[in-house]
């Protein structure tokens, strides 16, 4: 099994290569410079600019140069944000995304799967009910909506919390977007653990391990859990991913600093350093989530193996 | 020395003496303070440095201005107050001498001389610095631009320290507003050895030396700013806040609701389409004064059907300001008939005198003008604006007036700000969306948006007759003479009508009943939070 993990951490080299390449592509043929304000930049300003940010050198230059310092672990100078390196942008973001989708998505798995587990085996009780209508508003209802009821709710009808900000990690301004994150996350988590587990019931090894008198909860948690994880664990590496995507509404409306602000402000910026050191980040955050949900699937399912 | 400038440079004089008596906060007698004086105020956007070399929009020179001071600084009145410097004179037309205050201290403790703005200075302009707005300031002072284009070392530049406490500035030409450009933090002086010793993190809390009426505390990039006061400030017995938040939160809704749930004593700006609604909901916090902004349309003088004056004309004239400001925009912002707008120093405001025309003959006279330049109807015109809301709004209205009153098509084409600002830059645009705000209060930067080859001028129009009087204004020492000359200027050039002014910019913000010192009649909206204060709630 190590050799897999480690031919597909070496697979990840040429996957990074490939994103930043087009990416790089992509910022630099997209209309309009990290120079273009409403007030012009003087031309000898602009060169000034240019030959700062090294963007006088021709394209493959440039490229070259930018790979040069990413071996080397620099993802360069902010254009955005002068005061800073994309370095220390990423270092002090990332640990607040991480902290709240993080969080969130621990919950949501958990949750998830015990409301999918609850709702499966009380397949069309009261019970199965709440917890589909849950799953469906929680689908139905996009962050923009939910977020703002619930700051409504929680924070201006109630005032037991902060509408927004941030205060280093302080608990109380984590809860509602973590709660938001959730919300919609173990709506999605729920609805395919009990489906899942529905199936799984209805398996004749099950059937078996029910005939021969095993008590149902034994049956559950024993044999029929881990094979209906499966579909779960592989919903989790996409979701948890795309918490990075949600958390730019989420961040935007709880202002929160975390990776999902950069993300707009750097593409609307043309901040073409910043923008490339999180596709970096994101590349590779996807390639190792996909390479633990791989190897969650070996534990769970025995038949699997690399 | 000719008479005539001995007797303005006495007034001047004068008028610096006369400052230095004005400048503790002013808090009217019998006002009760809170205990606890501080602040939350969102400033809409996170700074793109705290480095006053680096700045270039509002937001980052607010925070600054409370960091760093300047010669002089405004204050909430806008009005010219001394800052480093309590006095100054000017000994000719282009040569200026400030003396700085022994009093004024760097936040180590060390003292604020000379030398430290003639380093800040060079700096600024230096090529290598490559500070985005170092021509916008660099055309100020003796040799600037060329320091800029690096065609002369930053040695050349018109400023130097005759001693510790006295510096001498030299212009490129008159600029008899120079008490309000060095006001600008851009202008500030700098702490060259906190520089040279931490770099680019000089600005970082417990790195940063600074020399304004605050210190910076914290600094958590896209979230906030905090400032607390600086005890070794000269005028630290008149600075009341004690600690002050400034919130980098753009999405006006988490602006609202921030300060709804009361974490946010004061709103940057609230949200198109909201302001009638807040206004009922929160009558005596909400506040709408005007600033010294114009939205207006650019039009492109080169276009091959845009350059007929008459058609230009005629697009200016069917588009209804009245109903504009009262239903489309509904915010509160006056209609502009002219280049200048209410409150701009050293101009008057100019207004077409179809301005109060019935709609029906402005029309009708229109039409003519599109007939006798041979433009039909179902002509196609493009406009290009960026894609908000409140811009998307005010394009259909325009539209929607060209195709009814003129029968003109308008082909829309919404675009990223970035993109939009770039085609105005490179003339590649019919009609564009844009809006101009000033950093200080002078007539010349509005001029510069109509002036022959200016940078800031979209529209590639030039008179000539126009940029002469801008210049022999320029050149006067008598205010009065100098107001009288742009005001002509300025209506002179109108009358090409190279854009379509259409509303002045107001500020339309929430601010919690117990904030003491704003003065909405302040159209530059530049706040020092050294004026504010907090009443006991």
């Amino acid at each position: 099994m190590w050799a897999y993990v480690v031919r597909r951490l070496l697979v990840t080299i040429p996957t990074v290569l490939a994103v930043v390449t087009i990416c790089y592509l992509l910022l630099h043929f997209t209309p309009g410079g990290p120079f273009d304000t409403e007030r012009k930049v003087s031309d000898a300003v602009l060169a000034n600019l240019q030959a700062k940010y090294h963007l006088d050198q021709p394209l493959w230059k440039q490229y070259l140069l930018y790979l040069g310092s990413l071996l080397h672990g620099d993802l360069g100078a902010s254009f955005r944000y002068a005061d800073w390196s994309v370095n220390d942008l990423v270092a002090r973001a990332l640990p607040v995304s991480l902290a709240i989708g993080g969080t969130a998505m621990a919950i949501a798995a958990i949750l998830g799967v015990a409301l999918g587990i609850v709702a499966a085996l009380r397949q069309n009780s009261v019970a199965d009910y709440a917890v589909m209508l849950l799953a469906n508003v929680g689908s139905v209802l996009p962050s923009f909506v939910l977020g703002p009821v619930l700051v409504l709710v929680f924070a201006i009808a109630l005032p037991w919390l902060p509408s927004g900000g941030w205060d280093d990690f302080a608990p109380r301004y984590m809860i509602l977007p973590i709660a938001l994150l959730t919300l919609i996350n173990v709506a999605t988590i729920g609805r395919i653990m009990r489906g899942s587990l529905i199936e799984v019931l209805s398996s004749n090894f099950i059937r078996t391990a029910r005939a021969k008198g095993l008590p149902m909860r034994v049956v559950v948690m024993r044999h029929a859990l881990r094979p209906a994880l499966l579909p779960v664990v592989s919903v989790i590496g996409p979701l948890a991913i795309s918490s990075i995507t949600s958390a730019i509404v989420t961040e935007s409306w709880f202002s929160i600093p975390g990776l999902g602000k950069l993300i707009v402000n750097g593409a609307s910026d043309r901040d073409y350093t910043l923008v490339l050191g999180l596709v970096v980040l994101v590349t590779v955050m996807a390639v190792l989530l996909n390479l633990v949900v791989d190897l969650m699937y070996a534990w769970l399912d025995p038949k699997i193996r690399y | 020395m000719n008479t005539p400038l001995a007797r303005a440079l006495s007034v001047l004089a004068l008028a610096a003496g006369a400052f230095a008596a004005a400048q503790a906060a002013t808090i009217p007698p019998g006002t009760q303070l809170a205990a606890r004086q501080e602040m939350v105020r969102n400033n809409g956007a996170e700074p793109e440095s705290l480095d006053p070399a680096y700045i270039e929009t509002v937001n980052a020179g607010e925070i600054d201005r409370d960091l760093f001071e300047g010669l002089t600084s405004t204050d909430h009145h806008d009005n010219v107050v001394p800052g480093v410097a309590e006095s100054w004179k000017q000994t000719d037309a282009t040569t200026w001498v400030f003396k700085l205050r022994k009093t004024a201290l760097w936040s180590n403790g060390q003292h604020v001389t000379a030398d430290d703005f003639v380093y800040a200075w060079r700096r600024f302009l230096d090529p290598k610095t490559a500070a985005k707005i170092a021509s916008t300031y660099g055309v100020y002072l003796l040799n600037g631009m060329d320091v800029v284009n690096g065609r002369k070392p930053p040695t050349e530049l018109g400023v130097r320290a005759i001693d510790p406490q006295t510096l001498e500035v030299k212009t490129a030409g008159p600029v008899p507003y120079l008490m309000r450009v060095v006001s600008v933090a851009q202008y500030a002086p700098q702490p060259k050895a906190v520089i040279d010793k931490f770099g680019r993190d000089w600005t970082k809390p417990g790195n940063m030396v600074s020399n304004g009426a605050y210190v910076l505390k914290d600094w958590q990039v896209n979230s906030k700013v905090v400032i607390e006061k600086n005890p070794q400030y000269w005028d630290a017995a008149n600075v009341q806040l004690t600690r002050v938040t400034y919130l980098c939160v753009e999405d006006s809704n988490a602006d609202l609701k921030l300060y709804q749930s009361g974490e946010n004593d004061f709103m940057s700006q609230i949200a198109p389409g909201v302001y009638n609604a807040l206004k009922a909901q929160y009558p005596t916090e909400m506040h709408n004064g005007p600033m010294l902004g114009i939205r207006f349309y650019a039009l492109n003088n080169e276009d091959p059907l845009l350059k007929d004056i008459r058609v230009r004309k005629a697009l200016s004239m069917v588009i209804d300001r009245d109903i504009l400001a009262s239903k489309v925009t509904a915010d509160g912002q006056p209609p502009l008939y002219g280049l200048a707008v209410k409150g701009l120093a050293s101009i008057g405001q100019s207004r077409y005198d179809w301005a109060d025309w019935p709609m029906d003959k402005r029309v009708a006279e229109a039409r003519k003008l599109l007939a006798d330049a041979g433009v039909k109807p179902g002509t196609h015109v493009k406009f290009t604006y960026n894609n908000s809301d409140y811009h998307k709004k005010m394009a259909i209205f325009a539209a929607s007036e060209w195709k009814t009153k003129l029968g003109l098509e308008t082909d829309m084409d919404s675009l990223e700000f970035k993109v939009l600002v770039r085609k105005r830059h490179d003339g590649d645009f019919q009609i564009a969306r844009h809006g101009w705000i000033a950093t200080f209060n002078d007539a010349t930067l509005f001029l510069t948006l109509v002036q022959c080859g200016s940078e800031s001028n979209d529209n590639r129009n030039c008179n000539k007759k126009a940029d002469e009087l801008i210049a022999q204004g320029n050149l006067q020492t008598d205010p009065a003479k100098r107001e009288a000359l742009l005001t002509q200027a300025a209506k002179l050039v109108m009358d090409d009508y190279p854009m379509i002014p259409l509303l002045q910019y107001t500020v339309p913000r929430l601010i919690k009943p117990w904030i003491g010192g704003y003065d909405e009649a302040n159209g530059t909206d530049r706040y020092r939070s050294k004026d504010f204060y907090i009443l006991k709630h």
